[in-house]
């Protein structure tokens, strides 16, 4: 693909970004925010042109609200995931692989790196430079292909292994909370025993359910699991891992999540969007302190973006390519979404979603032993929890939020969101009359199908 | 010859929703269960009447149980909330409570889905997928005394060990007459099929135990007199199969009925539907905690991951079912989207392949548009391990 058809930052924006933040790292160090600008404007286009890519409706292109320096860190935070993720391997941090959607306190507190699939994906494309869009999308599907075939053609999450065994990236361990957002995720772990990478640490961090968090025996249980984690990723960092280390990490997560909190109740409370939808999400999804696989410098981005969001909202800023008074969706299920671009084209705007943030949302008791804490409030996600109590969540989020439709995407092969998927939506409109749809998306190319988006449009039409 | 005995047990199996029916008239109520770790004895000990709830087979009720949970779920789920959707199954309209296990995320999916929609009473006993974790089986046997207690409640008396120790002990009688029976049909000029004990084995999660326990003994009796000492050992060039994978419920006889159709003989299972729940269940405390613990040591369903493939008890008791049983191929039965097995297809292929042993994956559903292309396939499979076969018996001679 030629230069010419890659997206280039705005020269003029370049003094009033490098007047922003630096993003302070957790080693320490930090980009200032002309390091920022001089990677995404000379060095990224280079190395990872496929980012840059100027069509419309691909899944992953970046935000143009350039006033907005959260848009152009975030990304800097992605594209340079491979080098940092290396470095910091280097300087003995384990990395671990985790699920999306479960909070990462306890491995971070033992001295890891807990990366989701989205970003251990993001660190193995980083490790590949140079390549134009479509060669990014054939290699990542030739990548996905291994996985069917070491695994099963019928597996949406495969935890990671056609990256981890199958492409050769240097994780130190599989162990993500085998929660019921996902079934797959667990068979997923196991699959990894028959690949080549035999000194792979493996590990469930078996969530129990039903009632949960009311079960003392059930949180005791959560304990020893996290116990056992946070030794096991000790282990491998040769360090000794002690209670403080957890409270320290829970206090500087917790941080994270008041602040995801605020932002959102800011972003609700404005007259129109103060940032389009994919700002809006990628902003929000750092509260989980998870995204960037270094939470201090996703706590400096959520810190800034406070403020600008603040600003807008006080001065009645509008997000660009946002109509006046857009259709506002809420978003449930898990892994996938619909393409903001087209939704914002369609006249509406995502105004929230259940998956990430359930977790973001449930503060964990920074008093008193805080592996009991952690397990408490983890067994008590409200995602999690049975179908009625769930349904009171959402509503709760969808009049906080302001929706006017809830659409339940989920993944082709995922059995468990689908299988809660009509439940909640009928609970939701029992309640609260609020349109509902359901969808089962294909997460198999850069862009979505016009079949899907033709009933997103349609439903946002109607409503 | 036939065996006078089964033709007894399948007319009991006609008269019991009626029995059932009669039995709940006057004051009895019946407790349908499924999953894999659901421990029978505890429901059968307060009073209840336990029925398992596996049913397949049919695809309509498939395309039912989708629209309440959706179309990502195994056939067998859907089937199970498709037949609770319409309610004209004759016991599961005598079903009063639900016992479900979370062995399976599906199974457990499929627990509220049944509960919110068709407004059930169901119980669900959480499962640690750590269940080889000294802490999972504590966990397991806290959940096991609150499973015990929710049914306490609902029976309306308080569970007598006395009564929970007789019932494991009627339930063990069962299993050790299920696995002598089991024996006979993979034996040389056998007596009985494997297609016969499996009904068998299945006619146990609707009958009476007691009664049932006392047709087991009759039909041991009759196999003994018919064959006194039962060898298995290869006949030939038989094509002895051995049926791997996902659940056959009562209802579903596609597979079994084309392997048979093109001249296999199944000798063997490790299905949960077969013979492999009764194997091995080894109870040591009479306690609710102490009798799930013991469903939960048993070989491993393939619902609970386990981390490491060297000393993976699952594998290991194929390989010895493999050899007890004689067989000399392996059909892996996988039902779509049923990822505990589907998950593990390749790798199960792989690990028997270095054993020599011939492997077919099939992988279907209850409709019956893949008959002709299964039977094409399983009639190949069943050709070549029998040529297989004789060609060994000609090296040998």
């Amino acid at each position: 693909m030629a230069n010419t058809d890659l997206y280039e930052y705005p020269q003029e924006l370049r003094e009033e970004f490098e007047a922003t933040e630096a993003i302070q790292f957790r080693d320490g160090s930090q980009a200032t925010a002309a390091d920022v600008w001089h990677y995404m404007t000379e060095v990224a286009p280079k190395k990872y042109p496929y980012a840059y890519t100027q069509r419309k409706y691909v899944d992953g292109r970046m935000s143009r609200d350039i006033h907005l320096p959260s848009a152009i860190k975030h990304n800097y935070l992605l594209l340079t995931m491979n080098d940092r993720i290396n470095k910091s391997r280097e300087n003995g941090s384990p990395v671990i692989f985790v699920q999306g959607g479960q909070s990462v306190d306890p491995y971070y507190a033992a001295g890891g790196i807990a990366l989701r699939p989205a970003s251990v994906g993001m660190w193995s494309r980083g490790r590949h430079e140079g390549l134009g869009l479509n060669e990014e999308v054939v290699r990542r599907h030739k990548q996905k292909e291994k996985a069917y075939h070491a695994i099963s053609f019928e597996a949406c999450q495969t935890a990671g292994y056609e990256t981890i065994q199958e492409g050769g990236l240097p994780v130190d361990m599989v162990a993500p909370f085998t929660c019921l957002r996902c079934s797959d995720i667990s068979y997923g772990v196991e699959a990894h025993r028959h690949g080549p990478n035999k000194t792979l640490k493996l590990m469930n961090i078996d969530y129990p359910m039903r009632h949960q968090a009311d079960k003392q025996w059930a949180v005791e249980y959560f304990v020893q699991n996290l116990r056992r984690l946070t030794s096991q990723i000790g282990k491998i960092a040769g360090r000794e891992v002690t209670d403080d280390d957890l409270s320290k990490e829970i206090r500087l997560h917790n941080e994270g999540r008041r602040l995801a909190i605020d932002i959102a109740e800011l972003w609700w409370s404005a007259d129109v969007p103060p940032t389009n939808g994919l700002d809006r999400r990628h902003i929000l999804q750092m509260g989980g302190m998870e995204i960037h696989g270094d939470p201090s410098a996703s706590l400096t981005i959520l810190r800034e973006s406070k403020a600008y969001i603040s600003e807008r909202v006080k001065n009645g800023i509008k997000a660009e390519g946002v109509v006046d008074k857009p259709v506002r969706l809420f978003i449930c299920g898990s892994c996938v979404r619909p393409n903001d671009f087209r939704i914002e084209e369609a006249g509406a705007i995502i105004v929230g979603n259940d998956n990430h943030w359930s977790d973001i949302c449930t503060l964990v008791k920074e008093d008193g032993d805080p592996y009991r804490n952690l397990a408490h409030a983890i067994l008590s996600y409200p995602y999690e929890q049975s179908v009625e109590l769930r349904a009171a969540w959402t509503i709760e989020q969808l009049k906080k939020s302001g929706a006017d439709g809830v659409l339940f995407l989920y993944q082709w092969g995922c059995n468990t969101q689908s299988a809660v998927a009509r439940m909640l939506c009928d609970a939701i409109k029992r309640d609260t009359g609020i349109p509902t749809m359901i969808i089962e998306q294909h997460e198999g190319g850069s862009e979505q199908s016009e079949q899907l988006l033709n009933r997103i449009n349609a439903f946002i039409e109607m409503i | 010859m036939p065996i006078k005995t089964l033709e007894v047990i399948r007319k009991r199996l006609e008269e019991r929703p009626a029995e059932l029916r009669k039995l709940r008239e006057s004051g009895q109520k019946v407790v349908g269960w499924t999953g894999y770790n659901v421990p029978e004895e505890i429901i059968y000990a307060l009073g209840f009447i336990p029925i398992r709830i596996a049913i397949g087979g049919d695809d309509r009720l498939v395309e039912v149980g989708g629209r309440y949970a959706s179309s990502k779920n195994c056939v067998f789920i859907r089937e199970i909330v498709g037949v609770f959707s319409e309610n004209e199954d004759p016991y599961i309209q005598q079903t009063d409570i639900l016992a479900f296990d979370a062995t399976c995320l599906q199974n457990f999916r499929a627990a509220e889905v049944i509960e919110y929609y068709f407004k059930k009473d169901v119980i669900v006993l959480g499962v640690p997928r750590n269940f080889y974790w000294e802490e999972g089986k504590e966990y397991f046997g806290k959940e096991a005394d609150e499973f015990a207690r929710l049914l306490e409640e609902r029976a309306g008396v308080a569970l007598d060990l006395a009564k929970l120790g007789e019932s494991v002990a009627l339930y063990n009688d069962i299993r050790k007459t299920l696995k002598s029976i089991y024996t006979f049909q993979a034996a040389k000029d056998n007596v009985i099929s494997w297609v016969e004990v499996f009904d068998l084995i299945q006619a146990g999660d609707l009958l009476d135990k007691k009664e049932y326990l006392s047709l087991l003994h009759e039909t041991l009796a009759e196999l003994r007199a018919l064959q006194h000492n039962p060898i298995i050992e290869v006949d030939g060039s038989e094509g002895r199969i051995f049926i791997s994978g996902s659940l056959i419920p009562r209802g579903d006889r596609k597979l079994i009925s084309i392997i048979t159709s093109v001249g296999g003989r199944i000798v063997g299972d490790d299905i949960w539907t077969g013979i492999l729940p009764h194997l091995d269940l080894e109870i040591k405390e009479i306690s609710p905690a102490g009798v799930a613990l013991g469903y939960l040591n048993r070989t491993p369903h393939a619902a609970l991951p386990y981390l490491d493939l060297e000393s993976d008890r699952r594998l290991k008791k194929l390989h010895e079912l493999l050899g007890e049983f004689k067989a000399q191929g392996v059909i892996y039965h996988t039902l779509r989207y049923c990822d505990p097995f589907t998950f593990k297809a390749k790798e199960t292929k792989d690990v028997l392949a270095k054993s020599d042993i011939p492997v077919l994956e099939i992988h279907t559903e209850y409709a019956g548009s893949d008959y002709e292309a299964l039977r094409t396939r399983l009639e190949a499979f069943v050709e070549m391990i029998k040529i297989k076969a004789e060609s060994a018996a000609e090296v040998i001679v």
